[in-house]
């Protein structure tokens, strides 16, 4: 199983009978709570999937794991069709098939009352235009794709 | 007595004034945005009036709207929180006109204190130290003219200032002119009113607030200081009481001289005096917010004192009640905002998948969200204030720590990891604290310091929650989601 974090890709070993032990902790309880044992001492641990992301809390720490699926390729999202920031989509300027050069203007949003531009970064045909003019977004949101020419 | 108390204003601070109205026997009326339908605050009124219109100007900044619905529903009185029309003296007259009561002090006293030169000399004329300077009415020729008398380094305030504008900072005679034209440009721009004073630069001085409360009976009283140095983006993150700078003497001499100032202005209700302390001790007003503030609640951990039920009763017409006072113990108070503190702290939106604060002795959370609502860029990213009480300085840090270990968020980024961090920093446990710690602490930006192990478990535990599929909701035919039953569980338990 893998998963992207804010610090890279990791990768563990999944059983479907169970994973208990990673270095030095162990997971001793999975039911409606999860308990970790770190050091000889039982942690409580809480967490919960939203979207691909799980989010987990353990010893005051919060952590984000996105699932990344098998098979995917390795390459990171096209980090300038993905929202930079929360906020909301003010224009949409590109179209389902539409045929666009590295450098277009693809959508205008704003977030923190600033505008900003979604820019292609390569040629290509707009394969999905995922949010209308209003929507709000949030942080890393995918928001078109392209098709790689 | 107030019978029916229109709230004029959301989120946390309306669920704080209403939850005290319901103490108190008084009816609340929330008024919210269709965006805030459902929010906490209309759940905890007594009755909630929908605002017709978008956006800030339509909605909760719309005098007439509020003034409206506060009279078709019988309200005797307005109280307007903080931010949003608080601090609106023409929104003060228009209530009071229309026969209510404006739970603040007078609409005079709302323009005195506004105006930062009417307020410089108005405390100068009741003896409150203001910081050695000149108020300049004449133009560049005046500002050059009395810079010398007020010496360098020195500050270029404008008259009808804020936030920034029209403020410049002169450490040597030979920039002064181009400088003064700067500010005063700048504020001709920004408020259509060039006018700027000149004022000694304090530099490694400390933001310290006294609270003071006066009623209609001729009493005023100040109820110690706050702290509010460390911030973030201009924006208070930690504040505590009592201050390690202040000793008791120090404190009463401010305490008076904030009592001075608000009798200046025939102050009534809360109200809070700003001032600048430097590293000898000297103390200078810088303004006065008339308002209640959002670090409210260390000054009522430490000294007892109900300050929005002490609002409701002055402006109900009864004395205050609180008697002698006494500061007792140590508060804290951090807040928690929807923000990526390892991303320049950018406000981040999202659902609250999980929302479970922290309890225990000493522990209070003033909120206006709970688990399940949805973080939106449409108002302030503050989610919660966490506020703890404990005898000693160093007992509250520990509490704090302890508690923001505790506090759990998930579905949303908050800055809970960076106050935790915050709370073991050496300068904050010494007391070091300055408005510009944050910068000076980490300059390039702060990422959280994460054991490998904690990250290990966190992989681990993602891990074993995917291949079980943990906590997963199921959608019930009315749309609604809920954890299922126990027994469907059993045959997943892990391992």
């Amino acid at each position: 199983m893998e998963f992207k974090t804010s610090d890279g890709r990791k990768e563990i070993e999944s059983h479907r009978d169970g994973l208990t032990f990673i270095h030095g902790a162990t997971l001793v309880h999975m039911g409606n709570e999860i308990w970790l044992e770190i050091d000889g001492r039982n942690h409580k641990a809480t967490a919960a999937k939203v979207g691909d992301t799980w989010w987990v809390h353990v010893l005051g720490h919060t952590l984000q794991f996105e699932i990344v699926e098998a098979g995917a390729s390795g390459t990171d999202d096209d980090s300038g069709l993905t929202a930079p920031m929360p906020g909301k989509i003010l224009d949409v300027l590109v179209s389902v098939g539409q045929n666009v050069k590295a450098g277009d203007a693809l959508m205008v949003m704003e977030a923190m009352k600033m505008e900003h531009k979604i820019v292609a970064g390569h040629d290509g045909i707009v394969e999905a235009v995922n949010y209308n003019t209003g929507d709000q977004v949030i942080q890393g949101a995918e928001l078109l794709s392209i098709s790689e020419s | 007595m107030l019978k029916r108390t229109l709230v004029a204003n959301r989120g946390e601070i309306a669920c704080r004034i209403l939850r005290a109205c319901n103490e108190a026997g008084i009816e609340g009326v929330a008024i919210h945005a269709a965006n805030d339908a459902g929010s906490l605050f209309t759940e905890i009124a007594d009755i909630a009036i929908p605002l017709e219109g978008e956006g800030l100007a339509e909605t909760y900044l719309n005098q007439e709207q509020i003034l409206k619905i506060a009279i078709q529903n019988g309200c005797d009185s307005v109280h307007p929180g903080f931010g949003f029309l608080s601090e609106r003296a023409d929104f003060a007259q228009a209530v009071m006109d229309s026969g209510l009561i404006w739970i603040g002090p007078s609409p005079e006293a709302i323009t005195q204190m506004g105006d930062k030169m009417t307020a410089r000399i108005t405390m100068k004329a009741a003896g409150v130290p203001v910081i050695p300077g000149e108020e300049v009415d004449g133009g560049l020729e005046e500002v050059l003219a009395v810079a010398p008398s007020v010496g360098y380094p020195l500050l270029l305030k404008a008259t009808a200032g804020g936030g920034g504008k029209g403020m410049r900072a002169v450490y040597e005679e030979e920039h002064l002119e181009s400088e003064a034209k700067a500010a005063m440009r700048e504020a001709l721009n920004a408020f259509g009113d060039d006018r700027v004073y000149v004022e000694r630069l304090l530099t490694g001085s400390r933001h310290i607030e006294i609270q003071v409360l006066a009623d209609k009976y001729g009493r005023t009283i100040h109820l110690g200081e706050r702290e509010c140095s460390v911030q973030r983006r201009h924006q208070k993150v930690f504040e505590e009481s009592p201050s390690v700078a202040i000793d008791a003497e120090l404190r009463q001499a401010m305490g008076e001289a904030a009592c001075d100032a608000a009798r200046a202005v025939n102050y009534e209700g809360a109200g809070t005096v700003e001032f600048l302390v430097t590293p000898t001790g000297e103390f200078f007003f810088l303004e006065m917010n008339t308002r209640i503030q959002v670090e409210h609640p260390v000054t009522e951990m430490v000294t007892g004192v109900d300050l929005v039920r002490e609002q409701l009763r002055i402006a109900g017409g009864e004395a205050m009640s609180c008697g002698e006072l006494n500061i007792r113990g140590h508060a804290i108070e951090v807040r928690l905002y929807a923000e990526d503190p390892a991303n320049n702290f950018l406000p981040a939106i999202g659902q609250l998948k999980r929302f479970i604060p922290p309890t225990g002795p000493g522990v209070r959370l003033d909120t206006g969200v709970r688990q399940g609502d949805a973080v939106t860029p449409d108002y302030d990213p503050m989610l919660a204030k966490l506020i703890v009480w404990a005898p000693s300085r160093k007992e509250a840090l520990q509490r704090m720590g302890r508690a923001l270990d505790e506090f759990v968020v998930l579905g949303c980024t908050t800055n809970i990891r960076f106050l935790r961090e915050l709370c073991d920093h050496p300068d904050v446990v010494d007391g070091w604290t300055t408005t510009d710690m944050i910068d000076r602490l980490w300059p390039d930006g702060w990422n959280p310091d994460l054991p490998a192990i904690i990250a290990d478990a966190g992989l681990l535990i993602a891990s074993a929650c995917e291949s079980t599929n943990h906590g997963r909701t199921v959608t019930s035919p009315s749309g609604s989601s809920q954890t299922p039953s126990p027994f469907s569980q059993l045959s997943r338990r892990y391992p």
